[in-house]
């Protein structure tokens, strides 16, 4: 169980949530709605204890999680992050570049410039869902899964795909956190909060 | 000595009269690289005859100490990174994997009559350091982008309970690649398609060709070593100029 009471979430100045509690159960699908830019990922990053809350606490199972003892409690948790589409490499782990020796080695060239490396091309639907399902099975024995926008770059088949994934965690006895906008994920939550009320 | 200075210096009329045939705006910057690189090598060299002339350790360190900072100072600006933040963790990087196998090479392994003595102490050293920069520079630069290109997989993997350590991880790996892959390219060529100055080097100091061969072996082994142990420490010290206190990349 995860809990959040009268917590205030702030980043970089500026106040998200103030006075927000409510209690994430296990055997419940908890979903964070709200529209975009109102704090649902700054909050589940809080709740990772990636930020700290400014004011109020976050606790798992009765024990207080901050930024320092969040490592701890994260060996709990399993993460889908909200860009889950840029996970290329850890679906395929890139390869070693293949090289020639270089021209004109014989005359100490200058040293190489430096190496920019670009970002992965995105990932389909298909392995975005794949790489979540094969996330949920590495963690079967964690607690807690907190999933950010999850369904936000499936097709609606696999959006519904998603959702059984996730309500099998739920069956499975663990606390499913959920940030989405998605209706498929809202409608068929156990409990949703909402994050465009500013004070809870 | 200075008419077979004058004798050598005659085949440059080669090159240069080619050059006043077919192109004589080249054959201008070919005498102007000819003279900055004669000056170069001669105030390099007279700082090599002064180390060797005094033979004395805390000297020879203090030339490494050097040599390190210039060598830190080129290699952040080849990748374009900040001096303030990145000098110390890439000269420290230089001047300790180049002292742990330097010693290790100069004590254990190499016919060097004193240990450290300048004669041997200056040139391996000076190999070392500049193998280890071109390495540190692909390695380096590789590990500091792909973070920043592929920092959703490191949150990923902070966000499923792995430490800091694990999951920088297969971003080192990636520096690893990158050091590694034109290293095995270019040793895999060495002595069929291309003669390692280092050899001819040697060969000219009058030293047997086996024996040549068995020290430019150990010295190629010594700057493997000296790669990666130069990769880790700059790595492990650039780390908090990378990461905020929260772990996030800065």
């Amino acid at each position: 169980m995860l809990e959040v009471k009268d917590a205030t979430i702030a980043v970089g100045g500026q106040i998200l949530a103030t006075g927000l509690s409510f209690m994430a159960r296990d055997r419940q699908l908890t979903c964070i709605t709200g529209p975009e830019g109102s704090g649902k990922t700054t909050l589940l990053r809080t709740l990772m204890g990636f930020l700290p809350v400014s004011s109020g606490y976050v606790s798992v199972d009765g024990e207080l999680l901050t930024v320092k003892s969040s490592q701890a409690f994260r060996r709990m948790m399993a993460y889908l992050p909200q860009q889950i589409q840029m996970l290329r490499h850890q679906l395929e782990p890139p390869e070693a570049p293949v090289c020639e020796a270089d021209d004109f080695g014989l005359w100490n060239p200058l040293p190489p410039k430096g190496i920019v490396a670009s970002q992965p091309a995105p990932l389909p639907p298909d392995d975005i869902f794949r790489l979540a399902e094969q996330t949920l099975q590495e963690a079967s024995d964690k607690q807690i899964i907190i999933a950010d926008e999850p369904a936000a770059r499936l097709t609606p088949e696999l959006a519904e795909r998603m959702l059984q994934l996730l309500r099998n965690q739920v069956d499975a006895g663990k606390t499913v956190l959920v940030a989405s906008r998605r209706p498929v994920l809202v409608d068929h939550a156990d409990l949703v909060i909402e994050m465009n009320q500013n004070t809870y | 000595m200075v008419l077979h200075i004058f004798l050598a210096l005659l085949l440059l009329l080669i090159p240069a009269g080619a050059l006043f045939v077919f192109d004589r705006s080249l054959l201008q910057n070919l005498g102007i690289a000819v003279g900055r690189m004669a000056f170069q090598l001669l105030a390099l060299c007279l700082i090599v005859w002064a180390l060797v002339k005094y033979d004395n350790i805390w000297l020879s360190l203090l030339w490494l100490l050097l040599l390190s900072v210039v060598s830190g100072v080129l290699a952040l600006r080849r990748m374009k990174l900040p001096m303030v933040k990145f000098l110390l963790p890439v000269s420290a990087g230089l001047l300790v994997s180049a002292l742990v196998v330097g010693a290790y090479l100069l004590w254990a392994c190499l016919p060097a009559e004193k240990g450290f003595g300048a004669r041997w102490f200056v040139p391996v050293m000076a190999l070392l350091v500049g193998q280890t920069l071109t390495t540190l520079i692909r390695g380096l630069s590789t590990y500091q982008s792909s973070l920043k290109a592929d920092e959703q997989q490191y949150e990923f993997l902070r966000g499923n309970g792995t430490n800091h350590l694990q999951a920088v991880l297969p971003f080192v790996r990636r520096a690893l690649q990158q050091v590694f892959a034109p290293t095995a390219a270019n040793l895999s060529v060495m002595g069929v398609y291309a003669m390692p100055l280092l050899l001819c080097g040697i060969f000219i100091g009058g030293v047997t060709p086996i024996n040549a061969f068995i020290v430019t072996l150990m010295l190629i082994a010594g700057c493997l070593a000296a790669s990666v142990i130069a990769l880790a420490v700059t790595l492990w010290l650039a780390d908090r100029q990378l990461f905020d206190k929260y772990g996030k990349l800065k």
